[in-house]
């Protein structure tokens, strides 16, 4: 890794960032942005004096730094236990309303999202669904959209996951009933039925404004926050508890937790965190 | 063995294949009061995702943890990095975790591990590098003894693979070179 002795240095560039763009990192936890500019750095051979300038006099290499800062790294049932634990125990809570609203915060390029139709479509409540996924990175929704993945010939590895999480359900689940695997490609594509049903929406989760005006039943942000600080983390559950209904359901990654304070505002249940209207003053 | 300038408030350990046996070996005879946060970055077999906090849990005298991302480290805890992430120590003693690309074709990386801890602690970091069968973690060990941290290379001719060791050694003269056994004796020896 490099030296860190000019920490100070991409703090500025931050607030370089922030002052010509429509974009704030300041509030990224330090390792990880550090580590994301000092390749950006090493990529296009600048140092921070060149990368500042370009920065200011070039509006393409600012967004071109943004899809570099953004790191979209998710697969399809990504960690099937929480998959086969909303599949049993969450949404078929949801089968009485006339609507489901979901929203998908940091989507990146849409695994999850097709992952969690196809659950929804087990049920047989993908119809009233309706389905929001937003991602700061205009290029992962262009490719969440398309639902094109190249698999890296590890197909065995989603055809596993996918087998886990369907494995006690009441139906037999084919994965070729949602997805056209090309091998000679390297290619997983979605098939248009679920392609049809999301609406992917540039969103910036450190921004207040919120792209839409309904609340929610699920979100999940998955392996979003821990790019953040935690004053950051705090502020985005606080918008999520929000815009979730009450008892609505928040979805995080494995091994994201809820600090002291929102603790009292959500219940835990296995792996994921419902709304609660109470507030428990022994905290 | 250690004298008393030997004050560490965090060890760091790396190592992949067949590091289980001897971490498990370690963390089975090491003092019960071992008081320093113990950090293990190890790699994991592509399929074999869970299991291995039940499995070091087993015998190990200390609490073994996978922590969740902003966790603080504290005292008598062992912390192993989850399977599919990168973890980090943060400035502020806290863990941070990442799921971007794999690092010399792992997550988690060990070089990111170690690296991270020896910004953070310097010369207050002991780091451990075990059997191994490739090279990440020896840049890291490395980074560790730029800082003037201590730090222990296992034995290559101790390692079921050496490639891990041996590459560290290309890199730069660690302090010790140690058998899992000297490893245990030498922890067991720091002053609480």
């Amino acid at each position: 890794m490099q030296e860190r002795e000019g920490s100070k240095t991409y703090k500025e560039y931050l607030k370089v960032l922030k002052e010509c763009s429509p974009y704030n990192f300041c509030e990224y936890s330090n390792n990880s942005i550090d580590r994301r500019i000092t390749k950006i750095m090493r990529d296009n051979r600048l140092n921070m004096d060149e990368l500042i300038y370009k920065t200011r006099k070039d509006q393409s290499f600012v967004e071109y730094v943004v899809e570099s800062i953004t790191v979209n790294t998710t697969e399809l049932f990504r960690d099937p236990l929480i998959w086969e634990y909303l599949l049993k125990e969450v949404v078929p809570k949801l089968k009485g309303h006339p609507q489901i609203n979901i929203w998908h915060a940091g989507c990146s390029t849409g695994q999850e999202v097709y992952s969690f139709m196809i659950l929804l479509d087990q049920l047989n409540m993908l119809e009233k669904s309706k389905i929001y996924a937003t991602d700061i990175s205009q290029k992962a929704l262009n490719c969440a959209a398309k639902g094109e993945y190249v698999y890296n010939f590890n197909y065995e590895k989603y055809l596993t996951n996918f087998e886990e999480v369907f494995k006690n359900h009441t139906t037999n689940v084919n994965f070729n009933d949602y997805f056209k695997v090309d091998k000679a490609k390297d290619l997983i594509s979605v098939k248009a039925k679920l392609k049809e049903k999301t609406n992917f929406i540039k969103h910036d989760l450190v921004k207040e404004e919120m792209p839409f005006y309904n609340k929610f039943d699920i979100i999940f942000c998955r392996n979003v926050l821990i790019y953040f600080n935690e004053s950051l983390q705090s502020r985005i559950v606080q918008r999520f508890h929000d815009n979730l209904f009450n008892k609505g359901v928040m979805v995080l990654g494995t091994h994201e937790g809820l600090n002291g304070f929102f603790r009292t505002k959500f219940a835990r249940n296995n792996y994921v965190y419902s709304k609660t209207d109470t507030f428990h003053f022994k905290y | 063995m250690p004298n008393n300038n030997h004050y560490f408030k965090a060890i760091v350990m790396g190592g992949s294949a067949g590091s289980f046996s001897v971490i498990s070996n370690i963390l089975s005879k090491i003092r019960p009061d071992f008081k320093p946060p113990i950090i293990l970055s190890l790699h994991r077999l592509k399929h074999v995702r869970s299991g291995l906090v039940e499995g070091l849990s087993l015998k190990s005298k200390i609490k073994v943890i996978e922590p969740n991302d902003k966790e603080k480290l504290s005292y008598n805890n062992v912390y192993l990095a989850p399977s599919n992430y990168h973890l980090f120590i943060e400035i502020d003693g806290s863990i941070s975790l990442s799921t971007e690309e794999s690092y010399n074709h792992s997550r988690p990386s060990i070089d990111y591990t170690l690296s991270s801890a020896a910004y953070v602690y310097r010369d207050k970091i002991l780091g451990i590098l075990l059997t191994g069968a490739n090279k990440d973690g020896a840049k890291g060990l490395k980074d560790i003894h730029d800082k003037r941290g201590f730090t222990i290379i296992q034995d290559p001719s101790t390692c079921d693979i050496d490639t891990m060791p041996k590459e560290a050694l290309k890199l730069f003269k660690p302090n010790k070179v140690f058998s899992p056994d000297q490893i245990v004796e030498f922890l067991n020896s720091l002053p609480q």
